[in-house]
């Protein structure tokens, strides 16, 4: 009765921060466990208390510190939730303050994309001093469900596995609507990703009459990271999460 | 994770399982409905929609040989094992 | 309290008995500075 799972990567994309895969007999339950455990479950740093030293900007210190916590950080796996560390900026205008002008004190923790605008600084004419940022940040680690910005999946999702069966002819003189559909397809065997005929069926299948179905317990799941950490390491650390709430489970049975 | 029993006979059972949601309730009760000796089992979050109570509660109910306390320990270790497969197959992948 | 005057830039401390008004060149709109102190601001 022991599962059974087996997966297969559809795609990798660059920087690990994006795939597609296949996971076979797995049930909806499970699938679906696993799906929300990457978006709410899997802890992440992030900004969550901001002391502003000096803030000549034209913003308000709270939309700053608002901006600054929804920048993701790469976030090591030995962290507790809770943990956090410190973040340092200062930057002076002309000019704008970048995610990557945040300088942290773990060098493990960083920005994940270093092109994120904070906010645009001026030299306004006729002012004695340009307007400058200077704050120091504390990132905590903690998970999706306490706030978004410590989610680490962005866009995590599946989608049935389908298979393509041709019925027979169409209709000579019908119309030649598309018939379009997004996914993977399983065709004799091989995974045929729907981009590669344009998510159209009618041109996979010109001039055939054909019915979809989807292939039970099959899921292909996309998984798209903030950045904070890799598809890998969301993956597992999601599923670890549901291991863990199974074995407290079973420990607080067992009193 | 705090448990509390709500009512307990041999075959039945309704736990209170505080501080979890649908990602591991449904999960936990999937693995219940696939195992043997188990007739039924199911969660509600909001039960009788009485004010303000929003932690689940675990029904399940076994066959007579079965205890159902014995059956929520083998859910758990269920799912301990799926998790496991799953994690191993997503490596091997 | 510290203010700064609009008109000639310098830095005015207001006293309860002198009304609001620039010492150094009689205007009377003045401009209130940030604190210097450093202030705490939680994300959410």
């Amino acid at each position: 009765m022991a599962p059974d799972y087996d997966v297969e990567f559809i795609d990798r994309g660059d920087r690990d921060r994006e795939a597609r895969f296949l996971v076979r007999d797995v049930s909806p339950a499970f699938a679906n466990g696993i799906r929300r455990a990457m978006i709410a479950d899997v802890p992440t740093l992030s900004i969550d208390e901001v002391r502003v030293i000096e803030n000549s900007s034209v913003m308000f210190d709270e939309q700053i510190a608002l901006r600054l916590g929804l920048v993701p950080l790469t976030t090591p796996d030995d962290y507790e939730i809770g943990e956090t560390v410190t973040l340092a900026l200062d930057v002076e205008g002309p000019g704008t303050a970048y995610s990557g002008d945040l300088v942290s004190t773990d060098d493990r923790v960083e920005p994940a994309d270093k092109n994120v605008p904070i906010i645009d600084l001026k030299d306004p004419e006729g002012s004695e001093t340009p307007q400058r940022l200077e704050v120091e940040a504390d990132a905590v680690y903690d998970v999706g469900r306490e706030h978004a910005k410590h989610q680490g999946g962005v866009a995590v999702g599946y989608r049935h596995l389908q298979t393509v069966e041709i019925v027979g002819d169409a209709d000579e003189y019908g119309d030649d609507d598309p018939h379009i559909l997004r996914g993977v397809i399983e065709e004799d065997g091989e995974l045929i990703p729907t981009e590669e005929f344009d998510h159209d069926l009618t041109q996979r299948y010109p001039g055939k009459e054909v019915e979809v179905h989807d292939v039970p317990n099959a899921f292909v799941f996309h998984v798209e990271t903030d950045g904070s950490m890799s598809v890998d390491e969301l993956v597992t650390q999601a599923v670890d999460t549901i291991h863990g709430r199974a074995s407290e489970l079973k420990d607080a049975v067992q009193l | 994770m705090e448990l509390r029993v709500i009512e307990k006979t041999d075959t039945e059972l309704s736990i209170e399982i505080a501080g979890e949601d649908h990602t591991f309730m449904n999960v936990l009760k999937g693995a219940l409905l696939e195992s043997e000796g188990v007739e039924a089992a199911t969660y509600d979050v909001n039960p009788e929609q009485s004010g303000g109570q929003t932690e689940p509660i675990l029904t399940v109910k076994t066959q007579e040989d079965v205890d159902a306390l014995d059956a929520l320990e083998a859910g758990a270790d269920r799912v301990m094992e799926k998790a496991d497969d799953f994690r191993s197959a997503y490596e091997a992948a | 309290m510290s203010y700064k005057c609009s008109r000639c830039k310098r830095d005015v401390e207001l006293d309860e008995y002198g009304g609001v008004r620039c010492p150094y060149c009689g205007h009377r709109v003045l401009l209130k500075e940030r604190s210097r102190d450093v202030k705490e601001v939680d994300v959410n």
